[in-house]
């Protein structure tokens, strides 16, 4: 329905340039990496993902940015001078192309750099693992050579954070492994022993005499079902997977017990990230939807539907997440005491426009690097427990996700979403829902417009305020709907007094109409249509009458991994017992699939399938006229050849 | 050939092989596997091949329907001694070129025309043949499907929809629902089969040359429509419309776009009635055409059975990685003419396999 008066079908142009509250981001087109012979059409079917790594060197000029993507057979490693113009691409610090493999993902060490050398492990699609220097060269070590760890496709590859020599490499089999890189392999298959086992996984070690890499073998999941990408927490204390079998699994890495897991609406789940603040765990994958999975609560507290394919990639702009911490150059994580911002916390709630936009951007001490999960661990060891101090966080999170639709979102997320109590949508209207659809063509329409004119978080969050006149004295507990809610946003709205029903309008406004424990209320109407609308009703009413965390403690530790089971649970709500954001904005800038988000200070960087990866400047970043699109340079020129497809050359 | 099945089995491992379970390949008689890819879809969604199977046990000697010849052919497939092979659905085929002119000639057609024909044909037979047994008609109303208690044809793949229309003059809202065997969705390049589904449900605008007559107005007004299920059936067959006429070629072409399709599904378009919107659905097979256009190429599937994909060609059976899916979502540029891609898909329900 919001498709419907989104930016037309899939032929519209790609996008250069798009505007948000806070500015307007552009494609920076002397920016673009690629491998430096580009060819007119290559066949990126069924290649691997372009990933991009970064990092900066302590390099004392300041000129430390280093860039890293795999492409095909290839990986390159440029110097990185985000919206300036590109290095020279004929000019790598290192090229690396591998015969009968292809590199697929990528992390550099951020603890044992130093200006002139960088530990960089790359994981490739026979199983293989590379330890390199793409700066002194002469260090290249190999991991599961020969195949006898695992013989499938590295899928995610990252440095334990804070460590100098572990990592941690996830395969399309399921399995995770630790390895050390100053250990050997061992020239036989190694043999394991069980060493902690639960809900939907086992761990394994090395059954030998001499310590040998893996050092810990880690099965997620049922037997052979791929773990797509996992993620550190930002404090480097926990770690968060998700797999092909549509489940986000959270562990505490250290103690490796379950914490807490989340199950895709439906399909596998593809990407995962951490908010800056590790307070929630953000997921993207096969059911279009980004989902938003509180680390404190341990359920499923927002949706995201605005892409038309998968999700392949989802990251938090930590520049642009506000906080409401007056001094947010401290970090945001130590344990620190203001209690007393509730008044900026509501405003700002009260008013998204009003505050989002430039807190945050002083934090690059922490998260200049970051990649989710690879942040700083010195100042963020100790620190796991501000993941529970409420008033230190974020109050709203801009995210950003990209996917196979070919198309960037960026999502505000506001804290007064993420702590409504689980509830379930009223389904008022007995009979076709009648009277549903004229909130829906009409308000809905509108509310998307405003959006992307860039007014920001005004349509989609224009249920929120409402929200919290009601809610917010009453923050913790399950309110009692009385109709009041739903009430003020039909007339918000829509006055549609023909049939007297309000439901079922666009996704955003059901979030408008959720009822907030509406079977306490007494109402007919409410527990007609509740036992009208879910199949075997006991089971949610019971859940929803236990507090959330206890509820969705329980869904994560003692149900089995039938969805079945979890549907209406804190692990997977039925659709219409969760908010559904809209984005932000939702631009096609691609052709191909993208497959890299990365933002940083002044920039983010998006990667395609077909093997570029752009520079987007932020707002007032744009560096020194070199926004100059139709510069006839060899990049521009040889991008026009492969960087449009469809339209384009004809081969 | 030979070497081919035992390749299969190789492939599966004797061991592993499902008991009770077989794997033959459809000769092709000439053009044929558009039947043949839809035959083997079918008979790997389970509740349809049982169903089949009980009436072949119910109906012993009755004269040849369409019907009885798709029966004897399961039967003859699920009572083969060997595991593997192939088998020849010469009978299947005969009848069905009498059946229906359409069919009777050797030229390639429409996997989704003959998927249509077969279900609503088989479903007039059962009613047909109730017809007969049971002496006393319900009505003799000329529209026995909607009027008659239910088919096991029905049961396996109706849903239904329902059509919500909003006068724009009065604000009137009627809805009407109607049946379906399939959805019948329109491609977008880059999108997914959950995002095809949700434009199905988009709501459009009734207005100049296609107004709506408003009962309550008593005349053509501006409305607004939207279709959306208010029966999730037990299997749901999404047809991706992939030939599109073009009036300046004067023909169709195909489609290529690239539509991902999950292993697994759940419905956004639902009816705020629907009796189970949330109702998970596995994708258990896909039938798939391979070439540049409608009147030329091929068909295949592949099925999911016992936890593993299998491919059809034809003849042929092969095992396949559920990896290689990813190959039939389609093309994301046009240059390349020709493509193997996901035509028809069925999802099954997952309630019902306990």
């Amino acid at each position: 329905m919001k498709m419907a008066v989104q930016d037309g079908g899939g032929k519209d142009e790609l996008k250069t340039q798009f505007i948000t509250r806070e500015g307007t981001y552009r494609l920076m087109t002397l920016s673009e990496y690629s491998r430096p012979n580009r060819v007119g059409y290559t066949n990126t079917q069924g290649s691997a993902a372009v990933r991009v790594s970064f990092v900066t060197l302590p390099d004392p000029s300041g000129n430390g940015d280093r860039i890293c993507f795999n492409f095909g057979r290839e990986l390159y490693v440029y110097v990185y001078k985000g919206v300036k113009k590109a290095a020279d691409l004929t000019k790598p610090v290192d090229k690396k192309m591998y015969k009968g493999t292809n590199p697929t993902c990528h992390d550099f060490n951020m603890v044992t750099m130093t200006p002139d050398s960088v530990s960089l492990v790359v994981g490739f699609s026979t199983g293989q693992i590379q330890l390199i220097d793409p700066i002194k060269k002469e260090l290249s070590k190999l991991y599961n050579e020969e195949r006898l760890i695992d013989k499938t496709k590295v899928t995610c590859i990252r440095w334990v954070p804070g460590s100098t020599n572990l990592f941690l490499v996830s395969h399309s089999s399921g399995q995770l492994y630790l390895y050390n890189e100053e250990l050997p392999c061992g020239t036989a298959p190694p043999h394991y022993q069980p060493f902690k086992q639960g809900d939907g996984f086992a761990i394994h070690t090395c059954k030998t005499k001499s310590t040998r890499n893996p050092l810990y073998r880690w099965v997620i999941g049922s037997e052979g079902c791929c773990i797509n990408e996992f993620a550190f927490s930002p404090c480097g204390v926990h770690l968060a997977i998700v797999s092909q079998d549509g489940f986000l699994r959270v562990f505490h890495y250290d103690t490796m017990e379950l914490l807490g897991s989340a199950r895709s609406y439906f399909g596998g789940f593809l990407c995962v990230c951490w908010s800056p603040d590790g307070r929630y765990v953000v997921v993207g994958g096969e059911d279009d939807l980004v989902t938003v999975w509180s680390f404190q609560e341990r359920r499923v507290v927002a949706r995201g539907q605005g892409h038309r394919s998968w999700v392949s990639v989802v990251a938090f702009d930590p520049y642009t997440t506000s906080y409401s911490e007056p001094d947010s150059t401290v970090d945001f994580s130590g344990g620190s005491d203001d209690e007393g911002q509730p008044q900026i916390q509501h405003n700002h709630s009260t008013n998204p426009l009003h505050n989002c936009a430039n807190a945050g951007g002083d934090r690059n001490s922490v998260s200049r690097n970051s990649a989710p999960g690879t942040v700083n661990q010195a100042s963020n060891r100790n620190s796991s427990g501000s993941e529970f101090n409420r008033m230190t966080a974020a109050t709203c999170y801009r995210l950003g996700s990209v996917g196979q639709d070919t198309q960037l979102c960026l999502w505000d997320i506001t804290e007064d979403v993420l702590k409504q109590p689980m509830c379930t949508k009223l389904r008022t209207s007995g009979i076709g829902g009648s009277g549903s659809f004229s909130v829906n063509g009409s308000a809905a329409g509108n509310a998307y417009h405003m959006n992307s004119t860039g007014s920001g978080c005004t349509s989609r969050c224009n249920n929120v305020p409402a929200f919290l006149q009601t809610n917010v004295p009453n923050k913790d507990k399950d309110f009692v709907a009385d109709g009041n809610v739903t009430n003020l946003h039909g007339s918000n709205l829509h006055n549609n007094s023909s049939s007297g029903s309000i439901t079922g309008p666009s996704l955003t406004q059901r979030l408008a109409g959720l009822g907030f424990g509406d079977r306490k209320d007494g109402s007919g109407t409410h527990k007609r249509n509740f036992s009208l609308a879910s199949r075997g009703g006991n089971v949610p009413s019971d859940k929803n009458n236990s507090s959330a965390p206890c509820r969705s403690g329980v869904a994560a530790r003692s149900s089995s991994d039938d969805p079945m089971r979890l549907i209406g649970t804190g692990a997977c709500p039925r659709f219409d017992e969760c908010p559904v954001l809209e984005p932000l904005i939702c631009k096609k800038i691609a052709h191909e699939r993208l497959t890299a988000l990365v933002f940083r200070e002044d920039c983010f960087v998006t990667a395609c399938q077909d093997g570029y990866v752009y520079t987007w400047a932020r707002p007032g970043k744009m560096g020194l006229a070199s926004h100059i699109p139709s510069s006839p340079t060899t990049v521009t020129a040889a991008a026009v050849g492969s960087g449009v497809g469809p339209g384009g050359t004809v081969v | 050939m030979g070497a081919n099945i035992s390749q299969l089995e190789r492939d599966i491992g004797s061991d592993q092989f499902p008991p009770n379970e077989h794997y033959f390949g459809l000769v092709n008689f000439g053009n044929t596997c558009y039947s043949n890819s839809v035959l083997q879809a079918l008979y790997f969604c389970k509740p349809f091949r049982e169903k089949v199977l009980e009436y072949k046990a119910r109906n012993k000697r009755t004269k040849e329907t369409l019907l009885t010849c798709l029966a004897d052919l399961f039967y003859s497939i699920a009572t083969q001694k060997k595991k593997v092979g192939s088998i020849a659905p010469k009978k299947f085929i005969a009848r069905l070129r009498k059946e229906k002119e359409e069919f009777d000639n050797y030229m390639q057609q429409d996997a989704h025309e003959f998927l249509n024909f077969l279900i609503n044909h088989i479903n007039e037979i059962i009613l047909a043949e109730r017809h007969q047994n049971n002496a006393k008609p319900k009505t003799g109303n000329g529209d026995p499907q909607t009027q008659q208690e239910p088919t096991w044809v029905h049961e396996i793949f109706q849903g239904i929809l329902t059509s919500e229309t909003r006068c724009l003059n009065c604000e009137t809202v009627s809805s009407k629902d109607e049946d379906f065997f399939d959805l019948q969705v329109d491609v977008d390049q880059n999108t997914s089969i959950t995002h095809c589904l949700k434009c199905f449900s988009n709501t459009e605008t009734l207005c100049s040359d296609n107004k709506f007559k408003c009962d309550h107005c008593s005349s053509y007004q501006e409305a607004q429509k939207r279709m959306r299920v208010k029966k999730l059936p037990m299997i749901l067959a999404l047809h991706l419309k992939r030939f599109k006429y073009m009036e300046q070629y004067n023909r169709h072409i195909k489609v290529s776009h690239r539509v991902v399709f999950p292993l697994e599904l759940r419905l956004f378009n639902t009816s705020d009635d629907a009796v189970n919107p949330d109702r998970l659905y596995d994708l258990v097979a896909v039938v798939i055409h391979c070439g540049s256009g409608p009147n030329r190429g091929h068909y295949i599937s592949i099925v999911k059975s016992h936890g593993f994909w299998l491919l059809f060609d034809d003849d042929m059976v092969d095992k396949i990685d559920a990896s290689t899916i990813e190959d039939f979502y389609g093309l994301t540029s046009d240059i390349q003419k020709s493509s193997e891609t996901g035509y028809i898909l069925f999802y099954q329900s997952r309630d019902c396999v306990q």
